[in-house]
């Protein structure tokens, strides 16, 4: 189950599991983008299913994941990837309902998804559990006060949450990129620009693509991390080195 | 298989998590060059390698010495060409002593092999991977260069300069498109923590993890292999702790 997948990183998770096999369930705030994805998927070869969904939304969060227990059975993975920095501003100029909305979708939509999810996993006495932070979450960013502390949160409360589920065995892990082309921030900024800004200051020369970041998520499905657990992966051509 | 034809130098590769490692490259298709200081353990690494149809070759190296390394170096580029992969896994977890009982003998050594092996061996194969404008470097560093232990000083110092190390060649080599990580392990089932523990305290230490799962060699490996592929063109500069959740940095 893959929340955000209906574009950007989220898509390219969603691509790189289907061409493992995984069965999707492709989540998006975007229902259209995560039908598009689905059907990407589903004319590969693939197997996948797409829903709407609000993960800031505690109800709808729930209603999902009894659809898709119901349907499906069983959750093995969930990637919370749904987010985003929303309002750049400077703190005296950012509203409190915008310092709310970046801080839910990436903190909040994240502890809903696993609330409801976690327990069918513990059920099965597996599952593994991605979440997103960034390189922000770490360094800090200026004008990105709610972005940097919602993804510092995501990393804490992804340890905390690995702790707990462990027993049942249960990975929950952080993946945290870098600077990444998506189509997101390509709307914001030219690819020259971008290039200006961030080339010079990256060890391997160039911004990621979300293909570079699906590796990582990938990997923590297989059988090969099976003994990771509450570590935060940087994927961000060294741009932060933590 | 994803590490089809590439060179990869695996040091301490004759035992524990280097010979796991040797053989997971081995098996994703890379010639092997299994180097360690114990050269007749590393020979049957080889032959466990050739066993399973996999090219490989043991060289007997002593990572703390200029010439030895140097050897090293001048036999994979003489049998290989080229080195696409370097493994730093090389080191030792010993004596165990407080600081104001360790011995500047003792200091010396730990540091030498477990961090100036990196640096010997990289420097001796950066230059090629530059060349070809690729390659992947990978050092075994530990959890206890992040939080420190109890009479090992020496060892948490030296895998904290692993991990220092590794950052600033990452930013040295990046532009030639090399990546350089770390891996920290926690305590794994290896013959290296029973140096000093009892085989109880060994499997108590190994069970007290949170995820119920003991750390085996083979675990680290696959983070290593992960790490080699072309999955991780983008990391580099980074230290990942693989340790069945024991301590999360």
């Amino acid at each position: 189950m893959i929340t955000g997948g209906g574009g950007g990183i989220g898509a390219a998770v969603a691509q790189r599991m289907a061409a493992a096999g995984i069965s999707l369930i492709i989540a998006d705030f975007d229902g259209a983008a995560a039908e598009r994805v689905k059907s990407e998927i589903t004319e590969a070869g693939g197997q996948a299913d797409a829903f709407a969904i609000d993960v800031t939304a505690a109800r709808e969060v729930k209603a999902v994941v009894k659809d898709v227990e119901k349907h499906y059975g069983r959750i093995d993975i969930l990637a919370n990837i749904a987010g985003g920095s929303a309002h750049t501003k400077r703190i005296e100029e950012l509203t409190w309902a915008q310092w709310k909305e970046v801080v839910d979708v990436n903190l909040k939509g994240t502890f809903l998804m696993c609330r409801e999810v976690a327990p069918v996993m513990q059920r099965q006495k597996s599952g593994r559990i991605i979440n997103t932070a960034s390189n922000y979450g770490v360094t800090g960013a200026a004008l990105r006060t709610p972005y940097a502390a919602a993804k510092a949160g995501v990393i804490t409360f992804t340890k905390s949450l690995a702790l707990e589920l462990a027993p049942d065995g249960v990975l929950a892990n952080t993946v945290a990129p870098g600077p990444t082309d998506t189509p997101r921030v390509m709307e914001k900024e030219s690819a020259q620009a971008r290039q200006q800004r961030w080339w010079p200051n990256i060890p391997l020369g160039r911004t990621a693509v979300p293909q570079d970041l699906a590796e990582m998520y990938y990997f923590l499905t297989t059988p090969e991390s099976a003994a990771i657990t509450g570590q935060t992966f940087h994927v961000n051509g060294g741009v932060v080195m933590p | 298989m994803r590490l089809k034809d590439k060179i990869a130098v695996v040091t301490g590769g004759a035992q524990g998590i280097g010979r796991a490692v040797a053989l997971g490259m081995g098996r994703e298709g890379a010639k092997v060059v299994v180097a360690d200081l114990q050269a007749e353990k590393a020979q049957s690494v080889a032959n466990e390698l050739q066993a399973l149809g996999a090219e490989a070759s043991a060289i007997e190296v002593h990572v703390a010495n200029e010439s030895s390394v140097k050897r090293m170096a001048k036999s994979t580029f003489d049998r290989f060409g080229r080195a696409d992969i370097l493994v730093n896994v090389a080191g030792i977890y010993y004596p165990k002593a407080s600081v104001v009982d360790l011995s500047e003998e003792d200091w010396d050594r730990t540091i030498d092999i477990n961090v100036g092996g990196n640096f010997l061996c990289c420097r001796e194969f950066v230059p090629s991977m530059r060349a070809q404008k690729s390659g992947r470097i990978i050092s075994l560093a530990s959890g206890i260069g992040h939080y420190g232990m109890r009479q090992f000083s020496h060892y948490a110092a030296s895998k904290a300069a692993v991990m220092g190390f590794v950052k600033a060649l990452a930013r040295e080599v990046g532009p030639d498109g090399i990546t350089v990580n770390a891996i920290c392990p926690g305590s794994a089932n290896t013959s290296m923590p029973r140096q000093h523990r009892s085989e109880e305290e060994v499997m108590t230490r190994l069970r007290a993890t949170p995820l119920p799962h003991i750390l085996e060699p083979e675990d680290i490996a696959g983070a290593i292999l992960f790490l080699a592929s072309d999955a991780a063109a983008y990391i580099t500069g980074q230290s990942y702790n693989i340790n069945s959740g024991s301590y999360m940095f």
